[in-house]
């Protein structure tokens, strides 16, 4: 290769990519150089030394820091001499002399590269008897990292990663000299949402997991590689587990998804796992009161009840709801279980049916990934639209970050607030709730005559790139797309994509951790598994051969329309708490016959179920999920409880099918992602072994036709009254919620997202409301009492309050709907 | 916090640095906070990070960087007594402790009725009139020198000025000699001389000298008018070149060979003129910026011109007050004339110069931290390469002289390139300005030529030893951080060549007699505790090095030193020489290394005699610390508050094991 450089290690001639840094050549010559500060993920600072290794130059031989130094054509190195040995291990004396080796209390003990270090490259004794430099040890520098400032080796390492990755730089270097320290500015805590991965990158104790400080040692734990199921990028983690318990989540490398990141959520947020009133066994409703029973009488109960109301009123009165945040397997099970033994498509997820979405999420991870590592990107324009990276999928925020700041990439931005990647000065165009369609229109048109439509304005602006751009891709999510406009938004944004030109693509991307595997998995009321339309033959017949029974040709009803329907007899909840998003529905949830809840922790709507079925969550059974980009990924069992009586759904189902006289063959779940890699073609060959710990992206090209997703209907003419009800309610998904996923990780509650609406400094002032005010928000649906926040990123005109605010639900307002117009007034 | 004035004045700082650059006044910002409050409140920090569209931490890491920038209030004066090597030499440590007596304070406190603080200092560049302090006026953030404190009574005298409100009548410096009325008169420049007649020192002694109508009449600003207009660039590259000009800084560069680095047609380039002299033992940049700012002012005018820049910078040691002013004014009257700005000589020729002020730290000087520093950041050194003059300040092109070498610009271009090299050495041309200090009778600024013997300077100029009965057993020929030479190499020619052959380095000049009065384990000890306070903090050795090796030499100084430890510290300094990031750090240690070779006897001396039985210290036990789980952050108030306060541990039992 023209593009190699050959050099000389330890006597060894080796050949490697020009421009690489010794101190990577040398590992891939088999050569280990010691190092502290170099991390191949951070740009090279040299400051530790701990990498000097003898170079030859002009003027003799030289020690140099291998680190910072690209290997050139001909250069002899050593690192075996005793120059060099000796260098080693006076800067280890140098490291060690204030590092206060409280080896035995620190979580990194038995994973300490210093440890580790100073065990083959160390003198072995100790020189110093001076007193130990004193700093400030276990002090929290936000809610979940401890810094301990005597065992830092000022590496650089945390405050480069804030700096490089999330170009939020708030810890930095304190002081000087001898007295030098890393620290935050004093009362400003880290906040970045990845934050948590300076732990990962500390060489020493000195950043450590306020979670899960004490928890574990390193020697004693059993790591399972997995994936975090809180949200649809699909990181890769590393599960860390002792006594049938969940001690740490790690970040986990994969080049094609999250690099080696992970946010703070997937990272911190897990006490659910081993939570004390997670659901231990069946429950069945006697004397209107929720009574432990077995499972065989559970799965009777339900059964009977079950045979009896499709007796009576069919099978298009039982519905069932899966879930985003659960297993391909379990939702693939669900809903065979609906179409092969109740004899129904009334099946669906929240965001399922009701969202216009497009079939393949993202291209692939890597294409936004792609423009920092170039050379050729795939994209270099990316427009958000109804999508917040930084609250809903923190990763993919990153990458962007990335892409921005080393590939160039250029950002647009649509969205009801002014969201955090706005401050890369790209055009931000706002809209309230419900103006998608004619801010489409405008964009559109624009694009058509090149910005002149709109010259000078962030519209202008944002057509202009559109124009430019060889490669642009459009994001859109479920906020943007729900409801009855949601066809229309998305037929403008296909139609914006063809303006734009050739290499535009669009792509829809899910929030939940499953998202996409549960539209694959065929959770949705007119789709069969592989996302086939229910009419189409081939994929009908290749089931109904697999299942032994026929399908029904009607679609069944959407998530919503099960819910507002007053016809429903029986009910299966999977994974969701439709009580909490509607009054209505709360109330009509009453009103079956049936009611089978099945999750993790009582939900609202579990408490108004008949039957409440302990599921396994997803550290604690085998599955598979499928992220944004298509790509199905393995999370096994990493932890069990013996005390639980949960079981996978996949399970229960299997049992109740078996009552109800359908006699299925699944073994193990492994059996279930058999059969699934049969049902749907684009997953055929994605067994377990395939998969790996690095997961399988499947083929776009394998996705069906689009399919006809209801009709295009022109945007709603209808406009809100807005005289008294002034402002328009954006919602939308905050990282740190109320949802108990979240929520029982207690550490966290300081940085949770409070029971607040926010609201525009100006709209604030024209209520007469300050920050912290005690407000109370009506809509025409209902009402909430929460404090205000006012905050400039919220337009004027309207009012945010995210979802799942802990005690705060929006759903009082929504009822059911997606666009609301709201009141606040002081309390 | 920041009021609408200081904001004012901010943005005004901030408008003078290039556009989306603003970063780069952060320091002059902080002043402005400073000046305001006595210190640099977190709160103004955090006003000033919004300001300048960073984040919170990087202004605190920029204000625990810099020695003059303040975390917590000093008193309405903060005088700074030097005791650094060439002052403890000259009764630098008496002097402090005559402060301390006088105020009843003792060093690191305030007054009780908050009138003055009083802390020890690093060099500060008045090593000719030592012993002596700096003090600074909170109100209004002037800095004036306070020299040539002899006595007890000296100091009482400066207090007395000070409580009088005198203290600040002039900024020039103030001697108790020159001021017997107690009005805080000023005094004249310090003492000078050298040979005849003077190039670079030539008008100190005139009278305002520092203004612009005597320099033109002195023939001033006639070469830049004259070369601008007939001399093209690549051609003044070249005489530079040839004249073999040297850096003066320390690193002795040769200043044409670095013009010629600059890449062509990569653009804008950018001159920095390094004023920050710090090194000990120098102070000949000072008394130049002082007195005859516009040589400088021209030499930059010149050197712009060869290297094609139309923006320069003067980084201008932070407690150089006096010199900032004397550089502002006469800034102004360079420009007033038409000499700065557009067209300059009607040569078509534009150059704007911006004056900087650091704020106290040694390693700025280095010229790569310099840039950092300029940029607005902790001043830590970068990676070479790329070297400045490629990848520079703002990541252009930049180049970065020494004043000294900037003055000789002036000088090579006015009186031509072989004039210059008739005197010194083939390799080591034209005259120097020696800094002589420590232990002789004369200490003062020498301009000779490169290759006068040392002994003739010390001898001829400096009058010999201080005491005929106490002989100088050493001296420093280049600044604190130089090898040491005994009295069998006085004879040394004062060349880059020669004092190098001796084992050492001309470095900046700063030559410091050292008189056997003093011991050599307390100058070693004086030394690293310079280093060990003046890292930067970036590389390990330099970092822990510096300072183990202080503790060690203060342990021997307290009778507790050990027979291995010299041998340790030779160990330490053979590891930290050579193996730091930047040649500061391994500069750090030449002095002890050949201190330790040269006067070992003196070290295990010290060791044996006061500790015969060779036994070693007590170890300290560290205090208790575990941690309390328990116990909530308490960083943020209510918001930041852990729910609930207790974090709950997964203990190793199974759920629902009772």
């Amino acid at each position: 290769m023209a593009d190699n450089v050959t050099f000389t290690i330890n006597e060894k001639e080796v050949s490697v990519p020009a421009r690489t840094l010794l101190v990577d050549a040398a590992r891939m010559a088999g050569v280990e150089i010691p190092v502290f500060c170099s991390h191949p993920k951070l740009d090279p600072v040299g400051c530790c030394r701990m990498c000097l290794v003898e170079v030859d130059g002009p003027r003799g031989t030289a020690m140099m820091a291998s680190c910072t130094m690209p290997v050139g054509d001909g250069m002899v190195v050593r690192t075996d001499t005793e120059q060099v040995r000796t260098v080693q291990e006076a800067n280890l004396a140098f490291i060690l002399l204030n590092h206060p080796l409280d080896c035995p209390i620190c979580d990194k003990g038995g994973e300490c590269p210093l440890q580790d270090q100073t065990m083959r490259f160390g003198p072995g004794i100790s020189q110093l008897i001076e007193p130990k430099r004193l700093a400030k040890k276990h002090y929290d520098i936000s809610d979940t990292i401890v810094l301990d400032q005597e065992r830092c080796v000022l590496c650089w390492r945390c405050i480069r990663y804030l700096e490089e990755w999330e170009d939020k730089p708030q810890l930095g270097l304190f002081e000087r000299g001898n007295e030098t320290i890393v620290d935050i500015q004093e009362g400003r805590p880290v906040d970045a949402k990845t934050g948590g991965n300076i732990i990962d990158l500390c060489p020493v104790g000195a950043l450590t997991n306020r979670v899960s400080r004490f928890a574990y040692r390193p020697w004693e734990i059993e790591r399972t590689p997995s994936i975090c199921m809180h949200c649809s990028v699909g990181c890769n983690v590393r599960l860390d587990s002792r006594t049938h318990q969940l001690r740490r989540i790690v970040g986990r490398e994969n080049m094609q998804v999250n690099d080696q990141w992970i946010c703070d959520k997937g990272r911190f947020a897990h006490a659910w796992v081993n939570d004390e009133n997670r659901l231990a066994a069946p429950l069945v409703r006697k004397n209107g009161k929720l009574t432990a029973v077995q499972w065989s009488e559970a799965l009777a109960y339900i059964a009977a009840k079950l045979t009896d109301i499709k007796e009576k009123f069919g099978a298009d009165s039982i519905g069932a709801i899966g879930s985003g945040k659960i297993s391909n397997e379990s939702n693939y099970a669900l809903q065979r279980f609906m179409r092969g033994v109740i004899g129904t498509n009334n099946i669906d997820h929240r965001d399922g049916g009701d969202v216009a979405a497009l079939p393949t999420g993202l291209p692939a991870l890597t294409e936004v990934m792609k423009p920092q590592y170039g050379p050729d990107p795939q994209v270099d324009t990316v427009l958000l639209f109804g999508v917040d990276p930084s609250e809903e999928l923190p990763v993919l925020d990153l990458h962007l970050k990335r892409a921005v700041l080393r590939g160039g990439a250029k950002l647009i931005i649509a969205h009801p607030r002014k969201v955090e990647l706005t401050r890369y000065d790209g055009p931000y165009l706002a809209y309230q709730p419900g103006g998608e369609p004619a801010l489409l229109g405008r964009l559109q048109q624009a694009v058509e005559n090149s910005g002149t439509s709109e010259n000078g304005s962030a519209i202008g602006a944002a057509a202009k790139l559109l124009t430019e751009s060889e490669r642009t891709l459009i994001i859109y999510g479920p906020m943007a797309a729900r409801g009855k406009d949601g066809p229309a938004v998305r037929d403008a944004l296909e139609g914006l994509a063809q303006a734009a030109g050739e290499g535009a693509r669009l792509a829809y991307v899910g929030l939940d951790g499953n998202a996409q595997g549960c539209r694959d998995m065929g959770v949705l009321p007119d789709q069969l598994p592989g996302q086939f339309p229910l009419d189409d033959d081939e994929a009908r017949s290749r089931l109904e051969k697999l299942w032994g029974c026929t399908l029904s040709t009607f679609a069944g009803y959407t998530y919503k329309q099960m819910l507002d329907s007053q016809e429903m007899k029986a009910l299966f909840v999977n994974g969701a708490n439709p009580a909490d998003e509607s009054p209505d529905w709360a109330a009509s949830l009453d009103n079956l016959d049936l009611l089978v809840v099945t999750d993790l922790l009582s939900t609202e709507t579990a408490q108004k179920a008949d039957v409440v079925l302990p599921a396994l969550g997803w550290s604690e059974s085998d599955g598979t999920y499928t992220n944004l980009e298509r790509r199905v990924q393995r999370a096994p069992k990493a932890v069990t409880n013996p005390k639980s009586r949960a079981a996978p759904d996949w399970m229960m189902l299997m049992h109740l099918a078996k009552q109800m006289g359908v006699e299925w063959s699944f073994s193990d779940a492994r059996s279930v992602t058999a059969e699934i890699a049969t049902a749907v073609p684009a997953y055929s060959g994605l067994s377990w072994e395939a998969l790996g710990d690095q997961g399988s992206q499947w083929d776009a090209d394998a996705a069906p036709a689009e399919a006809e997703q209801g009709s295009t209907r022109g945007a709603s003419a209808d406009g809100p009254d807005n005289s008294e009800y002034p402002l328009s309610l954006v919602t939308g998904t905050v990282l740190y919620d109320g949802g108990t996923l979240f929520g029982l990780t207690e550490e966290m509650h300081g940085i949770a997202h409070g029971a607040k609406v926010t609201l525009n400094p100006a709209d604030a002032a024209a209520i007469g409301v300050d920050a912290g005010s005690k407000v109370s928000v009506h809509s025409e649906q209902g009402s909430l009492e929460l404090e205000a926040a006012v905050d400039a990123q919220v337009q004027t005109g309207t009012a945010w309050i995210p979802e799942s605010l802990p005690g705060a639900p929006v759903g009082a307002l929504l009822n059911g709907s997606n666009t609301q117009q709201v009141k606040v007034e002081r309390r | 916090m920041i009021t609408e004035l200081m904001r004012q004045e901010i943005d005004e700082i901030l408008a003078r640095y290039p556009a989306g650059r603003q970063r780069s006044g952060i320091l002059p910002a902080l002043y402005v906070i400073q000046h305001e409050f006595g210190y640099c409140p977190v709160e103004a920090q955090d006003e000033l990070a919004e300001i300048l569209g960073i984040a919170p931490a990087e202004v605190g890491a920029v204000v625990g960087f810099y020695n003059m920038l303040h975390e917590e209030p000093k008193g309405e004066y903060h005088i700074e007594v030097c005791t650094n090597v060439p002052c403890m030499l000259r009764g630098g440590n008496q002097c402090l402790h005559n402060f301390e007596s006088t105020l009843g304070i003792h060093h690191g406190e305030k007054t009780e009725d908050g009138q003055f603080a009083l802390d020890h200092m690093e060099c500060l560049g008045s090593c000719v009139t030592a012993p002596m302090a700096i003090v600074t006026d909170q109100k209004t953030g002037q800095i004036r020198y306070f020299e040539d404190l002899d006595s007890a009574e000296d100091v009482e005298k400066a207090i007395e000025v000070l409580k009088a409100g005198k203290g600040f009548s002039s900024l020039a410096r103030w001697t108790p000699e020159a001021d017997p009325n107690n009005e805080g008169e000023a005094d004249v420049p310090y003492r000078n001389g050298g040979m005849e007649p003077r190039y670079l020192m030539a008008r100190l002694n005139e009278p305002d000298s520092h203004k612009i109508e005597p320099y033109e009449a002195d023939g001033g600003y006639s070469t830049a008018r004259r070369v601008l207009n007939e001399i093209e660039p690549a051609d003044m590259v070249e005489q530079i070149k040839a004249s073999g000009i040297r850096g003066r800084g320390g690193a002795g560069f040769p200043t044409g060979i670095k013009w010629g680095f600059l890449p062509p047609g990569v653009g804008p380039r950018y001159m920095v003129v390094n004023a920050d002299e710090s090194e000990p033992g120098t102070f000949k940049d000072r008394i130049v910026m002082e007195y005859d700012p516009h040589q400088l002012i021209e030499g930059i005018i010149l050197s712009c011109h060869a290297i094609e820049s139309e923006k320069a910078f003067i980084y201008i040691r932070g407690e150089y007050y006096f010199a900032y002013v004397r550089m502002q004014d006469a800034l102004a009257e360079a420009e007033a004339k038409g000499y700065l700005g557009d067209n300059i000589f009607g040569s078509g020729k534009s150059l704007d110069i911006v004056l900087h002020r650091g704020a106290g730290a040694y390693e700025c000087g280095e010229e790569t931290a310099q840039l950092t520093s300029l940029e607005g950041y902790r001043g830590q050194p970068r990676l070479k390469p790329p070297f400045p003059a490629v990848e520079g300040l703002y990541a252009k092109p930049t180049i970065v002289n020494n004043v000294e070498s900037i003055c000789n610009v002036t000088h090579v271009m006015r009186h031509g390139v072989d004039w210059y090299k008739e005197y010194g050495t083939e390799r080591s041309p034209g005259m120097r300005i020696f800094c002589l200090s420590g232990n002789v009778k004369r200490p003062g600024l020498y301009e000779l030529p490169h290759a006068t013997p040392l002994s003739e300077l010390v001898n001829k100029y400096g009058g010999g030893p201080e005491d005929e009965n106490h002989p100088i057993k050493a001296i420093v020929p280049g600044g604190l951080s130089m090898k040491l030479l005994t009295p069998d190499q006085f004879d040394t020619p004062l060349d880059y060549e020669s004092v190098a052959e001796a084992g050492s380095l001309l470095g900046s000049a700063g030559v410091i007699a050292i008189d056997d009065r003093t011991s050599m384990v307390e100058v070693a000890r004086r030394t690293l505790g310079f280093y060990r306070d003046e890292s930067c903090g970036k590389c390990t050795p330099c970092r822990e090095g510096t300072a183990w090796l202080e503790k060690i030499l203060i342990r021997i100084e307290e009778g507790q030193g050990l027979g291995k430890d010299v041998e340790l510290m030779e160990f330490i300094a053979d590891n930290i020489a050579g193996k730091s990031f930047c040649p500061f750090g391994e500069a750090s240690v030449w002095g002890l290394q050949s201190n330790l070779l040269k006067f070992r006897s003196e070290f295990t001396s010290q060791i044996e005699s006061t500790n015969p039985e060779n036994v070693g210290p007590v170890l300290p036990i560290r205090p208790d610390y575990r941690p309390n789980t328990h116990e909530a952050s308490g960083l943020r108030d209510s918001t930041f508050a852990p729910a609930g306060g207790n974090i709950v541990l997964h203990d190793d039992l199974v759920p629902g094991d009772d």
